[in-house]
């Protein structure tokens, strides 16, 4: 008893220190597409083509689609 | 086994054989998945007051092969036309000034903030790639760009890697990209501070430029739960060329009134009736950014929240913040508000005019895209999935950019007139999403 109680402590405080994260069982949210982090490519391909002609600052999320002699 | 057991065992025997033999009169054929996945939108951007406007149709083809390798393809048409701010600016008489081509002159009322409208172009762009699995836990993805208008064009390649760690919870990504861009303005690049001369004389203006750019991006994307995700992007890029506006030019005011000073064009000719100087900015500009993005379900509802900050070595810097909310309407359909907000501060070699008599800065603009300035868009998306899984969509923005111009950069009269040029636009899109 002496041994297991601590080591159950510490299993158990590992298991909770295992990064931040899901089951593979438990994505079905994560999986539906408008979850996804690219749900719309096209979109946000058009805005950042808008944004980089009207403003100083492109890109962060991702690479443009190419250049343009807008800016 | 006893003879009980064998009179069920042939029971459950026979009942199996049975419903085996009742499915086997239709065979049962797996439903081929679908195999290529095209995303095609038509967009109209347009801004009042006869500015720009911009009519655009992209195709976004992905085919899906086996073992989760994909090819991606986007072709994209765009036509822009209209007029736009030349960094010139208002003044108490009527100005004219030489076209880019240096064939022809154009007018601007007493008063008011100076527009370029000969433009009109046509830009064409492909981008291709692939990406494929690479032992098991890596993704490697290779692309190449190119894109066509008038005066520039554009050819570029990418690379990226990324890795899965910690159940799939975590993922590593890393790309590089390295691009060519070609300009060759109308009328030939203006060397810098030359100044606009009439019609027909060329002198200050030189060929074509070009300019090369070196992106780098490091992400993490990390699943916090069920329903919560995160990414985390890094983005560095050096570019270094021509980076200068060939169609840009800055005024020259007198130092007092702040007036644009008078010129006269030759005997017999048209031409500027100021002194106008074509803009220099830097030929290289190295940027950083970091940029981090949520997305959590809320029952069936989803928001997404994203935030960037931009720096850069011409002292712009800028934050971004964008949120979107997907709603759904029953099984098929989705309401999406969205909301950004950008801010911006000036370029260090932003000038609003330049001023007679002091020494020209090493670099200067008056491109008020570079200015201070503020963005705020407001959307709404609406999205209806088909009864064969195919979705059409529509959304309407409106983007409003406001600037302004620091008080020790306006002279005299300067202060009366109109300063920045606010921008007012509609953005428009109708998108169709289906898979043969």
């Amino acid at each position: 008893m002496r041994i297991i109680f601590p080591l159950l402590v510490i299993a158990f405080g590992l298991a909770g220190c295992t990064t931040l994260g899901v089951q593979p069982w438990e994505r079905e949210v994560l999986a539906r597409e408008d979850m996804q982090l690219d749900a719309n490519p096209v979109d946000a391909a058009l805005d950042d083509h808008i944004y980089f002609s009207k403003e100083a600052s492109s890109g962060g999320r991702g690479f443009g689609g190419g250049g343009c002699g807008c800016n | 086994m006893s003879a009980k057991d064998t009179r069920i065992g042939s029971a459950i025997a026979a009942a199996t054989c049975t419903l085996l033999g009742t499915t086997t009169t239709a065979p049962v054929v797996a439903e081929e998945a679908a195999n290529w996945e095209f995303d095609s939108a038509l967009l109209y951007y347009g801004e009042s007051d006869g500015r720009v406007t911009d009519l655009s149709a992209s195709i976004l083809a992905r085919r899906d092969f086996d073992d989760d390798r994909f090819l991606n393809l986007d072709l994209a048409v765009d036509t822009l036309t209209g007029a736009s701010p030349s960094g010139a600016i208002s003044t108490g008489a009527p100005q004219t000034f030489t076209s880019p081509s240096g064939d022809a002159v154009y007018t601007t009322a007493a008063g008011e903030i100076p527009f370029d409208d000969t433009f009109l172009d046509t830009r064409f762009a492909l981008n291709v790639s692939w990406s494929q699995p690479f032992a098991r836990l890596y993704t490697l993805t290779a692309g190449l760009g190119f894109s066509t208008e008038y005066d520039y064009q554009h050819m570029g390649a990418n690379f990226g890697v990324t890795r899965d760690f910690n159940r799939r919870n975590t993922t590593l990504s890393a790309a590089l990209a390295y691009s060519q861009d070609d300009i060759d303005p109308v009328g030939g690049a203006p060397i810098g501070f030359a100044q606009m001369l009439d019609v027909g004389d060329d002198s200050g203006k030189g060929g074509s430029e070009s300019k090369d750019v070196l992106d780098l991006l490091l992400g993490v994307t990390q699943v916090l739960g069920r329903a919560t995700v995160l990414r985390v992007n890094y983005s560095y890029s050096d570019s270094s060329g021509y980076l200068t506006d060939p169609y840009k030019f800055l005024s020259v005011v007198d130092p007092l009134t702040g007036d644009t000073l008078a010129r006269t064009p030759g005997p017999g000719s048209q031409g500027p009736t100021g002194v106008y100087l074509y803009e220099n900015r830097p030929d290289s500009r190295r940027k950083q950014s970091l940029f981090a993005e949520l997305k959590h379900d809320f029952s069936g509802k989803v928001l997404g929240v994203s935030y960037r900050f931009a720096t850069d070595d011409w002292s712009v810097d800028s934050h971004t913040l964008d949120a979107r909310f997907r709603w759904p309407l029953g099984q098929s359909s989705y309401l999406e508000p969205h909301f950004r907000y950008y801010m911006q501060t000036a370029a260090e070699f932003y000038r609003f005019s330049l001023v007679d008599g002091q020494a020209l800065p090493e670099f200067a603009s008056a491109d008020p895209r570079l200015a201070d300035l503020d963005g705020i868009t407001f959307g709404l998306k609406f999205g209806h999935k088909t009864a064969s899984r195919n979705e059409w969509s529509a959304r309407v923005e409106l983007y409003r950019q406001t600037g302004s111009v620091a008080s020790d950069q306006i002279i005299g009269n300067q202060a009366g007139r109109p300063q920045f040029p606010d921008l007012d636009a509609v953005i428009a899109q109708l998108s169709y999403r289906f898979k043969l």
